[in-house]
């Protein structure tokens, strides 16, 4: 039930929790609605041309944009994201960008409606990893809509251990499941939480095949509860981010709540890019410690494993490509002038700016990626 | 107590658990009040009828029919202007003058027309407190 | 008292700002404190922190209160967590109370914000040390707990259980949520429906529609009469207010505060589980529990205390943890992390100073609310004396706003608020109870979660009894409730049979 969103919502910092799966294809309610619609639509038609003598040019944005995100918390990295590049672009092209976070459901119908470009989308790595953990109704977003510019990257997945924990790095996980021991993790399935997680049974599997099936999911909700569970100890590893867990990796160790980085996913050309005074206590340099390569989790024996939650637009399949133009333009304009990046990096956000092919491209490999882990795993063992 | 109260929940039908167990103390329920009210219940058909009879239809099927219009009408009306709530504006002023209207008692021309004035300053108010001020999305 | 430096003028302007702000926001029915800091949240980029701080917390108190205008006066609750105060603050209103009802409420909610507000500043690190005990098992038994109003609030048993059981399963209509730990998928929604009903329906609009639009029908079917009720009620006709209903209510009062400021603390149980609980328990513990539901103060003042008791409370886990306790507390993290300060288990040391100011803006939220409300009674009291021809399409057309706007646009909830209203209109023929209804309607999706993860984290259904002490003693405050409950619920039968 939907009131989880605005009433007593265990939000957390990480958005990868806020997600609500699902959206039966947008024909449905077209064949419901096609009567009232193109009645009213016929009848009504003539008129709006009369009262709308001036339309817009149509390879144009409109004047009064709405742009939907696929978190339903105005307190989350989506939400904080998409206003600082709303803002910039509302100032870019003189017009006003309204941000409304309807949540991923919502926001991928409003966007299916809409062909006129009065609706656009921002929303992270959880469009198409949703789709490939086949979670219900969860539509590929390459197919069903046009993927767009990439804005910004939240380095922040990471997971952890209790301080207690006998697990000093990530290779000690590895060598635990290898050895027979079942290791336990925290995540929210379907999506940006569990591709981790796939990742290290990929892992496990690479290094001593069989061994994937001692690392097991515990399926939890939002941040809070992946801390309950470790606390609870029902968890041994718990996914988290940078930004919400960091000031429990500084809690003295005999602290029932103390808990240890293992592994941050984040490319090491991402880390870098971070302030050096990363976050908290924690320098840039530490948190480097625990990615690639310095902490290894293996994609293929060769290759580290990566996952950066990135943040792009999304339109509408019909939506005049002249308006993605439009917005490649300004964006362009925009990043050149600097300031945009400043005011993300102070949200710890990581500037990462991809005109609307390149990032398509980049998007569609990564996705390839983890397509092949997501198989992998499932139909190796 | 131990291996009595063992439950093994897989995560994949876990979705079922809680809608199985809630319906079933649901049917419970309801055959429970079917048995102990069976007498009221056949009774009912009267009351019903009384009900109908006493209603006052024109108020009461005109506020659903003016509200079914309004929520209906609201969207379409809307997306000749996108994103500026224009829709629920224009929707909003006859809406609230006819269920004004249907409401009174007596129609003399001085309280219709202050009726008027409310209808049309009370959404225009709101339409503009809510999207120029709030900047929250109105249909 | 380096803090001090960061009292300005400008800071008092925007606590009593946002307070005011904040009332407004709820008293419309559908609007609630959590939009109104969502509203202005960005406004607080430009602020600074605890400039910006100050405008949220404003809001935030101001928003939990405003609530009970609303829900005294019209009968239907501004926001979710005012719902037990239309039980009693209603039928005092119709007595023509509205005035006095208005002014134990404020009371009241003025104890329960100071009595939170000490509790966070005094104890909020090891509160949150205790919170941490709450693993699934005893969230459950906590909203099992507050189920068990249900039971007391039913007029007739049988009825009320099956209203309220009613409630719980509509709530779990849509998608296993995953972001409460669900699997995601969908369950109860009739074949055709999934692109509405994907996500189930909104609590807000629910409410709403069930108290206000079927309120408004139900005149409609009676041809709007004249003379009765609302619109020709003399505010100040029935006995006035002093503070003398006070006296013997201080148990009552500080039980509430208590009960509203430790749901508060448990992140995820959510803010209506702390008014419910509270009122349950007032009526459990009152002399006079016949007269709950029927304009008794007692249960106006636990539940207007319950729920202001929230606001200290759902901090406690946010600055101690950088877990938010509610849905409004979790939008102030953005607020914090727009300004690059993480809140964590660190934060009160890191940042004395932000911390003395925040509870510094709660105290004097709490204080404009009190003063702003309490003497602002009579303006918000006219209501009642609008005519209702007037009245009701504006009602209409704030419910509808109110239903759109709670999920940032979407039309189906406006549906819902039609569905809902109907429903509730049609409820009261059937004999069906809307309070129990209502309620566990709230509290479904809670319980449906705490339930199925207890038994899939620890796979025994004895777990509920034996996994800590706090569970068996939340077994005997759920029997000692429901005995109390069933027993009442003879004794009233028996009187009503034999007078």
């Amino acid at each position: 039930m939907r009131f989880h969103r605005n009433c007593e919502s265990r939000f957390a910092l990480e958005e990868a929790q806020q997600i609500v799966i699902q959206w039966p294809r947008a024909a449905k309610r077209e064949d419901l609605m096609k009567l009232t619609r193109r009645t009213l639509l016929a009848a009504a038609s003539s008129a709006a041309l009369l009262i709308q003598p001036v339309a817009s040019a149509a390879q144009e944005l409109p004047r009064n944009v709405r742009l939907v995100i696929g978190s339903t918390s105005t307190g989350g990295d989506t939400y904080q994201n998409s206003a600082i590049v709303a803002e910039a672009l509302a100032e870019q092209l003189g017009i006003n960008i309204k941000v409304d976070a309807v949540g991923a459901t919502e926001a991928f119908k409003a966007l299916g409606r809409d062909s006129r470009g009065n609706t656009l989308m921002i929303f992270h790595d959880q469009s198409y990893l949703g789709n490939l953990y086949g979670v219900t109704g969860y539509a590929d977003p390459f197919e069903g809509y046009t993927v767009g510019q990439t804005v910004a990257i939240n380095p922040g997945n990471a997971y952890l251990v209790g301080c207690d924990s006998p697990y000093q790095s990530m290779d000690d996980i590895l060598t635990a499941a290898a050895n027979g021991d079942r290791v336990r993790v925290a995540i929210q399935p379907g999506g940006v939480s569990e591709i981790g997680f796939s990742a290290m049974k990929n892992a496990a599997s690479v290094r001593a095949p069989g061994s994937e099936e001692n690392i097991v999911a515990v399926n939890t909700g939002s941040q809070s509860d992946k801390n309950q569970a470790m606390w609870d100890d029902l968890a041994d590893v718990i996914n988290g981010s940078i930004q919400a867990n960091e000031q429990f990796t500084q809690l003295p160790a005999d602290d029932q709540k103390c808990m240890r980085f293992v592994w941050i996913t984040a490319r090491p050309a991402t880390l870098e890019q971070a302030p050096a005074a990363g976050m908290g206590n924690t320098t840039r340099d530490q948190m480097l410690q625990y990615a690639s390569p310095a902490t290894s989790v293996t994609l293929d024996g060769t290759q580290d494993f990566t996952f950066d939650k990135e943040f792009f637009f999304l339109y509408n399949k019909d939506m005049d490509p002249a308006i993605i133009d439009q917005v490649d333009a300004a964006l362009t304009a925009i990043y050149d002038k600097g300031a945009i990046q400043d005011r993300q990096k102070a949200s710890f956000f990581i500037p990462n700016f991809l005109p609307a092919d390149e990032a398509r491209q980049h998007l569609t490999d990564k996705r390839e990626t983890y397509a092949k882990v997501i198989e992998q795993i499932s139909g190796g063992s | 107590m131990g291996n009595l109260g063992q439950v093994t929940i897989d995560f994949e039908r876990s979705h079922l658990v809680f809608p199985i167990l809630i319906g079933s103390i649901l049917a419970l329920l309801g055959i429970a009040i079917l048995i102990t009210r069976r007498d009221r219940i056949a009774a009912s058909g009267p009351n019903w009828r009384q009900t109908f009879a006493d209603m006052d239809k024109l108020r009461f099927f005109g506020t659903l029919v003016l509200t079914v219009l309004y929520f209906s009408l609201m969207v379409p009306v809307g997306n000749f202007w996108p994103n500026t709530g224009l829709g629920f504006l224009i929707c909003s002023i006859p809406y609230v003058l006819a269920t004004g209207l249907l409401f009174m008692h007596e129609r003399p021309l001085r309280q219709v027309l202050v009726m008027l004035v409310i209808a049309v300053i009370g959404p225009s108010f709101v339409w503009w407190l809510f999207t120029e001020i709030f900047f929250l999305t109105l249909p | 008292m380096e803090f001090l430096s960061i009292i300005s003028p400008l800071f008092l302007f925007l606590v009593v700002g946002g307070t005011f702000v904040g009332i407004i926001f709820g008293a419309i029915p559908g609007m609630t404190a959590t939009m109104a800091v969502a509203v202005c949240l960005p406004l607080t980029y430009s602020l600074g922190l605890e400039n910006g701080l100050a405008l949220l917390l404003g809001l935030y108190v101001g928003g939990i209160s405003g609530g009970l205008v609303p829900a005294i006066l019209l009968g239907i609750p501004g926001t979710p967590s005012s719902i037990t105060t239309t039980f009693d603050g209603y039928p005092m209103a119709q007595k023509g109370e509205g005035e006095k009802a208005l002014r134990i409420g404020i009371c009241a909610s003025f104890v329960g914000g100071i009595v939170s507000l000490l509790a966070l500043y005094l104890a909020a690190p090891s509160l949150a040390e205790f919170a941490i005990e709450f693993s699934y098992v005893e969230k459950f038994l906590i909203i099992l707990f507050a189920l068990t109003v249900m039971a007391a609030l039913s007029t007739d048993l049988l009825m009320g259980i099956f209203s309220g059981f009613l409630g719980i399963f509509i709530s779990l209509i849509g998608v296993y949520d995953i972001s409460d730990g669900g699997n995601g998928k969908l369950r109860l929604v009739p074949p055709g429906t999934e692109y509405w009903l994907d996500s189930g329906f909104s609590l807000l609009p629910v409410l709403i529609g069930v108290f206000g639009l079927a309120a408004i029908l139900d005149q409609a079917e009676l041809g709007v009469p004249k003379g009765q009720s609302r619109g020709d009620v003399k505010i100040g006709k029935g006995s006035s207010f002093s503070f003398s209903v006070f006296k013997g209510q201080t148990v009552n009062l500080l039980r509430s505060s208590g009960i509203g400021t430790f749901v508060g603390i448990l992140p995820g149980v959510g803010g209506s589980a702390a008014s419910i609980l509270a009122y349950s328990q007032a009526k459990t513990f009152s002399k006079k529990s016949a007269n709950f539901g029927k304009g008794e103060p007692t249960g106006l003042m636990a539940s207007e205390s319950g729920n202001n008791g929230l606001t200290g409370g759902a901090l406690v886990p946010l600055l101690s943890l950088g877990i938010p306790g509610d849905s409004t507390t979790a939008l102030l993290i953005g607020a914090f992390t727009l300004q690059g300060i993480q809140v964590g288990p660190l934060f009160i040391g890191n940042n004395p100073d932000t911390w003395n100011a925040m509870i510094f803006a709660m105290l004097v939220a709490n204080i404009a609310m009190f003063a702003m409300m309490y003497f602002a009674i009579r303006y918000f009291a006219l209501v009642v004396t609008i005519p209702k021809h007037v009245l009701f399409p504006i009602i209409l057309m704030m419910c509808v706003i109110g239903a759109y706007t709670i999920n940032y646009g979407i039309m189906f909830d406006v549906w819902t608020l039609l569905i809902f209203g109907l429903f509730g209109w049609l409820a009261v023929k059937l004999r069906l109870e809307i309070a129990p209804f209502i309620i566990g309607f709230i509290l479904g999706p809670s319980a449906e979660i705490y339930f199925v993860k207890s038994l899939e984290s620890f796979g025994t259904l004895s777990i509920f009894f034996t996994k800590s002490w706090i569970a068996m003693l939340l077994w005997v405050l759920i029997i000692g409730s429901l005995t109390a409950s069933i027993y009442l619920s003879r004794r009233q039968a028996k009187i009503a049979a034999t007078g």
